[in-house]
Order: C-alpha cells, then structure tokens, then sequence
C-alpha cells in the first residue's frame, strides 16, 4: 500500500494510527533482518505517540496524520542518538530536538518509527556501515542498497515504513530510490531546512523523501519544505500545494532528453529501460527533443573540488582526535579533502556560476530534463566494482557523471522506477529548474498512472 | 595547479601541519584519489571566462 492510501485509509478510520503502527513494527521484526535497514527502532515512542495522535480532534489532523514514517539515522529525532552510521558517535548523547524536517513531519500528524541505515556520516554510495552492517537490497540481498540513504530505500521498498527521509548531496537519495525501486526526491537546495540534519556538505545537502510514489513523496515534502528562520541555507519562496498540483499531467510540456547520459558510458539494458519511459512521456501528449548541456561532462569534478573541502572540514576536530573510528573508505575521503588545494575551491565556485548559468540557459527551453538516474547495477556487498556492457569498472566513478550535474546547481530531481534487469529495478530521473518540485512531481505521477513499476513489492518481503 | 599526486612523505607532513597523523596505508589511499583529482582540479581554470565570480553558498529565487 502507497503511503497516500495508508493516509486515505486512516482519515476514513479505517484503520487507527495505533494499529498502523503496530503493523509496520511486526513487518520491521518480520522482514528487516533481511534488509538492516533499521539502526534504531523506536517501538515504544511510536506505540506512545499513536495514542496521542488517536486523541486529535478531527478538524485538526494534518495530511500524514498517524502515518508511520521513519529517517535516515544522520537526522535529529529528539531523544534519540544520530549515530551516523559510524562509530565514531559512541557514546554520544541523544538528540535534544527534532531537525526541522522531523518537527515537520509530526506537525503533519506522522509518526515517527526509527532511525535507518547510512553509509558512514552520509558519505559514500554503498550504505556499509562499518558499526552496523551492510544494508541488503530487498531485491537482491546479495547486493547493496546504494547510498548514502540506503536504509532509507530499502524500508520504503521493503514496506518497513509508509514512507522515509534521506539526504542527498551528490545523489544519496537518487541512488538507492534507484537500486530499491522507489520514487525518491532530491529537492532544490534551499528548499528543504538542514537545521538538525548532520551535513556533508553546507553547499549541496538537501534532505529528501523515499516513498513507493510521487504521490506520496509530494505528501512528504509538504510536510517538510519551507523557510526555517533558524536556518541560513533555506530559500524564502512559496511552498505550493505539492499534492494538489499532481493531476496536471505532461500534455505539452517541453522534456529534453540529455542524449549524452543515455548514450553514455550506461548499462544498454538500462538505456533501454529508460527509452521506453521516455516513449510514455512522450505518448502522455510531452513535447519530447533531445538537449545537449555545453560542458556537462566537467560539472561532477566542480562539485568535488568543493564537496571534498567542505566535508573535510565538518571532520577535522575529529580526524585530529578520532582518526581510527572511521572506517577505512570514509577516513580516507576525508583525509583527502585535507589536500585539496584551495585554489581549485576558488575555481569551482566560479566554474558552478558558469554551470548555473548554462542550466538556466536550457531551462529557457525545456519544463524538464529526463536522464537515467543510474547507469549500473548495484554491486555486490563487498565488491566495489560493476560490470558495465561486459567491462568491470569501479562503482564510484559511475555515480558522478549522472547525479553531480544537477546537484551541482541545486536542481530538484525526481527518480522514477521505470523497468527491471535482471530482476533488479531500475530508474529514470526527471529534473527541473530550481524551486520546479512541483512540475516533477507532477510528471512523476503522470508516468506513475500508466505504469506500475512503482508499486511492485520485492519477494523477500511480501506484503500481507 | 599541480595535477600531480605528492608523495607520502609530503602528503604525511601536510597533514600533521593540520594536527591530523594518518597511517601510510591511509596516505596511500589519498595518493590514489589525488592522482585522480587533482589533473581534473587543474582545468577547472578553464572553464570561467574572465570575470566569472564565485557562485558561493547562493539560493537564488530567480526563474529561467
């Protein structure tokens, strides 16, 4: 069941926010030793807070009223630690507050479930926590979850939560809505308040919803978007009626395809996935054409030459005391960040002004983008390579090319399930100019009418 | 800017400039991200005409 239906069932009493909660914990202790998704289950703050949703007053239940979510374990949920994924949070105290985003989603009426998987401190694209164990992809538990949101898919694609909330620097929620086959959501950069979210990066983070639609990622963004006056990095723009705005479907709306990522160093068989949801755009009545990005292929090395600076510098207290907690792939991205001089920081934040300038140059043109959100299977747990049209190359660098571009310039940028290989889900991404949520959302769930890629449930977790 | 990776010894006392010790296994693996980055670091000059000023931590509200 989508997280819209679970809400529609629970505004029509259908059912009580107690007994969905306790369906999602008896899935969490039937299923998630399958997946370890969850870090920390919170089970007794859930059953509590069920019971004082249930005393609300009808006429002020918010949209996601008694609908169990959860979040990404680098999220504050007050009186729980954020560990981080990481053992370097031994011994931490537990949150005091809520992040924004977190109070956000209660003000909605949800209810919040646990805290989930991470790749070590959000950085990285596997979610193999050194402290507590690989995420397994529900639909292949032999395979990662992708990340550094991973727990965040696998819940959402495991039905372990309604919905969930990861971040996205460089495509940590792309990725494992991707390898887990739901609907995830990078918003603008700005968009979203970080307040109380541990960062990668100050100038690309953006907290995130992973959900089985785009229905249900519109919900949860409702709940979350919006100036915190608390919080620098949050633009002062309207917020619309996400939800609302879903059944206006693509007829004319003007979609470039960026050829050069479809024909691009991409799995044949995920290029052709990825055609035939172009050729549904295309038969809901868009305007399809192709578009070419001058210098597109230099936007991934902007955004590491000042990525890498700028988690290096959250860390450095820590790398200075506490350099051995982390595990080896983070400690030494970290430590690379040390090197990086601060000549090609200067020369990225002018190179992203030029990049910026490009993105809105096509966006003259175009309402939306469509690429592939990943160009590969998910790995192995344990192999940092992928096979590629019969080569092996390193995972990593097959991430850059296809997610830096948009976050680079604080794009919002929805992925879409749109087909399976061998038996694994894959995605197309659909991107807007800044602050366009609403015009991706839109077109995700005009796609999500006509296809049902969306809502298959993988086998090691069936549904009742 | 150099595009070429330093070497361990350079890389080890950079970092205890920074208060931080890493181990040469660790500094290996920073030799190996470095021989990556840093020859792509060093075209970023290329891609701002002149005059381009910094993007810094913006949140334009503007439309296309």
């Amino acid at each position: 069941m989508s997280l819209a239906a679970l809400a529609g069932r629970l505004r029509r009493s259908e059912l009580s926010p107690g007994e969905a909660v306790e369906h999602y914990l008896a899935r969490i202790d039937a299923h998630d030793a399958d997946v370890n998704s969850y870090i920390t289950v919170l089970a007794d703050e859930a059953l509590a807070e069920a019971e004082l949703r249930e005393r609300d007053p009808e006429d002020s239940r918010g949209p996601l009223w008694g609908v169990p979510v959860a979040v990404k374990d680098v999220i504050d949920v007050a009186g729980a630690v954020t560990t981080c994924g990481s053992f370097v949070t031994e011994g931490a105290a537990a949150a005091e507050r809520d992040a924004a985003t977190v109070a956000g989603l209660r003000r909605a009426g949800a209810i919040i479930l646990g805290k989930l998987n991470t790749h070590e401190f959000a950085y990285g694209a596997m979610t193999t926590s050194p402290r507590f164990g690989p995420g397994r992809n529900p639909w292949a538990p032999e395979r990662i979850v992708g990340g550094s949101s991973g727990g965040s898919g696998a819940a959402a694609a495991a039905r372990l939560a309604a919905g969930t909330l990861g971040t996205d620097t460089a495509g940590s929620v792309r990725i494992p809505a991707a390898f887990n086959g739901v609907t995830g959501l990078r918003p603008s950069t700005g968009r979203v308040s970080n307040r109380g979210v541990f960062p990668v990066s100050y100038s690309f983070d953006a907290v995130g919803p992973l959900a089985p639609s785009a229905e249900d990622c519109a919900l949860l963004l409702g709940a979350t978007a919006g100036h915190n006056a608390e919080d620098a990095s949050t633009a002062d723009v309207p917020v619309p009626d996400y939800a609302g705005g879903l059944p206006g479907g693509v007829s004319g709306l003007r979609v470039g395809v960026v050829r050069s990522l479809l024909e691009g160093d991409i799995d044949a068989r995920i290029a052709a996935a990825v055609g035939g949801g172009i050729d549904e755009l295309s038969g809901l009545g868009a305007r399809v054409t192709d578009v070419e990005i001058p210098g597109v292929e230099h936007f991934g090395t902007i955004q590491q030459a000042m990525q890498f600076s700028d988690a290096t510098q959250v860390h450095q207290a820590t790398l200075q005391t506490n350099l051995d907690a982390y595990g080896p792939d983070v400690r030494a991205r970290l430590l690379t960040g040390l090197f990086v001089p601060s000549t090609a920081y200067a020369a990225g934040q002018r190179a992203r002004r030029v990049a910026h300038e490009r993105m809105r140059e096509v966006f003259g043109e175009f309402d939306l983008l469509c690429a592939p959100t990943m160009p590969v299977l998910p790995p192995r747990i344990g192999d940092d390579t992928v096979e590629l049209n019969g080569t092996t190359i390193l995972y990593r660098l097959t991430i850059i090319p296809y997610n830096s571009p948009w976050s680079l310039v604080g794009l919002p940028v929805l992925s879409v399930p749109c087909g399976f290989v061998e038996g694994l889900p894959v995605a197309m991404a659909l991107i807007g100019w800044r602050f366009a949520e609403e015009l991706v959302l839109r077109a995700g769930h005009a796609y999500q009418q006509v296809t049902d890629w969306h809502s298959r449930v993988p086998e090691v977790t069936p549904t009742d | 800017m150099s595009g070429t990776a330093p070497s361990l010894e350079h890389l080890r006392a950079v970092a205890a400039l920074q208060g931080v010790h890493p181990s040469d296994e660790d500094l290996a693996a920073v030799q190996g991200f470095l021989g990556v980055l840093l020859p792509a670091f060093s075209e970023l000059d290329t891609l701002s005409p002149p005059g381009t000023v910094p993007a810094a931590m913006f949140v334009p509200t503007d439309q296309p």
